[in-house]
């Protein structure tokens, strides 16, 4: 059975694709089919017992070099094995990611690995490279916040972008907050202790694992009735029956007890509006009320939903239920005519679904080597274009009077024939 | 006195892109450029894949194609530890005669840590001793093909083998006589209707062991399995041995030797063969203002006479950040011999007569000494005193082609000198 030969014509060695994101990475190789490794974003020092996260816009450039260059050292040298001085590199990036960030990830891919080029990819619009289509509203819940962005034939309407802070680090911190509050830990020697008293603040990585081994999103209805009663504003609401309880072994002695009401209602806040009534819901159609009208059809019916907190169970279905429950609200009913909603599901697991697009990208040789900033380009300007910040013209120095200028960072991908 | 000779007390400067110190014992030395470089400044390459578990090394291009895992180790999926095959008797009937049962071997896989085995998640025993497993989503893999084919029009034409799992898409070079042909994908279709959770998710008590913890799953990343039964063994990834090149002259500094369970070198370019290092051996209580003499040794990696003149840094030197004492250190110059391997063994060696200044070098032995410095700390803060000061050293270059030259009948390189700048942490004040 034959198999294709990782190589192209001409020699070049297939890129290296890495969706840098700030509780996960993805890494791997163009024309794959899904990443070699999906590995936390963290450095651990040693002897230090807490690892150390990579993404982090608030540190000084010094710093984040130094974590940069370890993490992408460890990237290379343990997981993809090989030399980062053959391959091109597709970063997949939010489009929110701060330009002192990026600068510093251009320069530690530049100057200590020698890497040939650098595209950044916005994953918005390449998680639709994978569907085919050119046009769609597209929502990433990942893990610091949920940010939606239309594209419309393949250009992202950068002016509509809508974002809130509930990903899974809210969703964390709600739930350390009702497990110190409502759970209690046995251990061997006593039993119904408080959690505090026992083991102190619960590490991120156990509130990580109980969220995604026994938590889930409840329908519309049940997700109604868990609000009111949360709130409790008649004082007659009654919570529906809760799910079992689950006991969860800390390690070889401790045992926590989790109370089944936790389980369905932690992913609330998910959809809960507050005081601005905005809500994950709220996003989508806040981002299709600012979008221009004649794109508003194919957009809704088009939406396509990426990240890793999408992945929790019966959140694509509560999604969808409070769209079309919102979208009857007064302050929506007549501003938006459209009011179907249709949602794809691409080929990958939507933790993945950037990456993979950035991965069908990264395939297309000679548009990828035509659309990246190379080294030279990048060592005689110093800097790597933004969308925010494109107009600094190169220096005169940089291309000859006869050639075209070196193209600088518009769409990533182009409908001209 | 063991933590005197902690790497961290005695650290050299490195003059790279940045100003790095670090003790000798991490450092190389570019003999074609004359300096000294640390792990930062070079750059590193993959030089050889080997499997961790079996040792076998593999050729990058197999690698390539297994994608950089080994054919025979497996990973348990619950644990990660490497899996064992055990073998089990079972009766089997004999393929000639099926009324007669004769016992075979069936092979299955088992985890020593966590008592995980193949057949947790329904893999049939085989009566062969590899089992090989491997797994693709295929419907991903068609889709993937035809994507590629509608963005990369006219640059690749793609040949489509029926049946085939297409491992990589990576352009394909056109055939001659082919045309290129325009190939039409149809978009993806948006449903209308996502499927509900199961309603006895509401009231079933979850069985922990059951669900897949998320490390679990994203070892999986193409599968992502929430179940603990369709847990499939990974072939073990693979582990890199590194060689590594200097950037300036682009020579390599460390080359591994090709057998993984070899653990010498080809090339090894190690400061600490080439550049003189200082040790500290005692230090007395030291005082405020007060003058104390600590005691260092210096050895010599070569095999030839060594002359080191160490110099005191000048007032306003920018390498000078650390130190918190002032030192003044033996002006003369002082002579360090050779390494001689076979020294202890030859008892008939004259003992090189060196005249030592009694008040500057404390002993001699073989290929070191040991000498005094006067410290004078400056500062009377809780940190350690720090002395700084620069070892000038001649190094003769072997590997450098010597010019021929007519008068000269033996080859002697010639003698550069090279400068080094020391920082000692001599520890906290006495009290």
């Amino acid at each position: 059975m034959p198999l294709f030969e990782a190589l192209g014509s001409g020699g070049e060695k297939t890129a290296v694709v890495i969706d840098l994101g700030a509780a996960y990475t993805k890494c791997g190789f163009a024309g794959e089919t899904g990443p070699r490794f999906i590995i936390p974003s963290e450095i651990r020092k040693p002897g230090q017992q807490q690892a150390i996260k990579v993404v982090q816009y608030n540190i000084n450039t010094e710093e984040l070099y130094v974590n940069l260059k370890e993490f992408i050292h460890m990237l290379y040298f343990r997981h993809l094995l090989v030399n980062p001085r053959d391959r091109r590199v597709v970063i997949i990036e939010s489009i929110l990611c701060p330009s002192h960030f990026r600068e510093t990830l251009t320069k530690v891919f530049f100057k200590q690995f020698e890497v040939p080029s650098v595209l950044f990819a916005p994953s918005h619009l390449m998680s639709i490279m994978t569907l085919g289509i050119n046009s769609a509203l597209v929502m990433d819940c990942g893990y610091t916040e949920t940010l939606v962005l239309p594209v419309y034939e393949c250009t992202p309407i950068l002016p509509a972008w809508e974002a809130l802070p509930l990903g899974g680090k809210a969703i964390h911190k709600e739930m350390d907050g009702l497990l110190v509050e409502q759970c209690t830990v046995d251990t061997d020697s006593s039993s119904g202790q408080s959690v505090p008293t026992v083991i102190g603040t619960i590490p991120e990585e156990i509130i990580e694992d109980i969220k995604v081994r026994t938590c889930f999103v409840s329908d519309l209805q049940r997700g109604f009735k868990i609000q009111e009663a949360k709130f409790n504003l008649d004082g007659t609401a009654e919570r529906p029956a809760p799910p079992p309880d689950v006991d969860y072994p800390l390690d070889g002695e401790k045992i926590l007890h989790i109370k089944g009401s936790i389980r369905d209602s932690v992913m609330e806040i998910l959809f809960e509006q507050d005081n601005e009534e905005k809500s994950v819901a709220s996003l989508i159609l806040d981002a299709l009320v600012k979008c221009p009208i004649d794109t508003r059809k194919v957009l809704s019916e088009n939406l396509v939903v990426i990240g890793g907190t999408a992945m929790l169970p019966g959140f694509l279905h509560r999604l969808l239920a409070e769209i079309r429950l919102l979208v009857e609200k007064p302050k929506y009913r007549d501003i938006l005519a459209t009011k179907s909603f249709r949602l794809h599901s691409p080929p990958a697991k939507p933790n993945c679904t950037a990456w993979l697009g950035g991965a069908i990208f990264g395939a297309l040789q000679d548009i990828l080597g035509s659309r990246s900033v190379s080294r030279d380009y990048y060592n005689q300007t110093g800097r790597i274009p933004d969308w925010c910040c494109l107009s600094s013209p190169p220096p005169e120095s940089v291309f000859d009077a006869g050639k075209t200028p070196p193209p600088l960072m518009k769409r990533a991908f182009s409908t001209e024939k | 006195m063991a933590s005197l000779l902690q790497p961290n007390r005695v650290v050299y400067l490195v003059c790279g892109e940045k100003k790095i110190r670090s003790p000798l014992s991490q450092l190389y030395f570019c003999r074609y450029c004359s300096e000294l470089r640390s792990l930062e400044c070079v750059s590193h390459e993959v030089d050889s894949h080997y499997c961790p578990s079996c040792l076998e090394n593999m050729p990058s291009a197999e690698a390539k194609l297994k994608k950089n895992r080994c054919a025979n180790c497996f990973d348990c999926p619950c644990c990660m530890h490497t899996l064992s095959t055990r073998a089990t008797n079972i009766p089997a009937p004999l393929p000639d005669d099926p009324t007669k049962t004769a016992m075979k071997k069936a092979y299955y896989l088992a985890c020593g840590f966590c008592r995980w085995t193949s057949r947790d998640v329904g893999m049939a025993d085989k009566s062969v001793e590899i089992i090989y497993q491997e797994g693709q989503p295929d419907r991903v893999l068609v889709f993937f093909h035809v994507t590629q084919e509608k963005y990369g029009l006219g640059t690749r034409l793609q040949r489509q083998r029926s049946g085939a799992p297409i491992s990589s898409l990576a352009g394909l070079s056109l055939k001659e006589g082919e045309d290129q042909k325009e190939i039409n994908i149809e978009p993806a279709q948006a449903l209308d209707e996502v499927e509900p959770l199961p309603e006895d998710c509401y009231t079933r008590p979850i069985s922990l062991p059951e669900v897949t913890t998320l490390r679990q799953r994203l070892l999986q990343p193409d599968f992502q399995p929430a179940g603990a039964s369709q847990l499939h063994p990974k072939h073990k990834h693979l582990l890199m041995k590194r060689s590594l090149r200097c950037r300036k002259c682009e020579h390599n500094l460390s080359k591994p030797e090709f057998n993984p369970t070899s653990i010498k070198f080809k090339i090894q370019l190690v400061a600490v063969s080439y550049i003189p290092e200082v040790r500290i051996m005692s230090i007395p209580n030291l005082r405020y203002m007060k003058e104390s003499q600590v005691l260092l040794t210096l050895t010599n990696p070569v095999e030839t006479i060594t002359h080191v003149t160490l110099v005191a840094c000048e007032e306003g030197d920018s390498d000078d950040i650390n130190s918190t004492a002032k030192v003044i250190v033996p002006t003369k110059e002082l002579v360090l011999a050779g390494k001689d391997a076979a020294a202890e063994y030859d008892e008939l060696a004259e003992p090189q007569d060196f005249q030592d200044d009694p008040d500057v070098v404390a002993f001699r032995k073989s290929n070191k000494i040991g000498f005094f410095i006067k410290v004078i700390p400056q500062k009377e803060e809780d940190e350690d005193v720090t002395v700084s000061f620069k070892i000038r050293h001649d190094f003769r270059n072997l590997a450098a082609p010597i010019r021929p030259s007519e008068e000269s009948a033996e080859a002697v390189p010639e003698a550069i000198w090279l400068t080094h700048h020391v920082e000692l942490s001599l520890g906290p004040l006495a009290n």
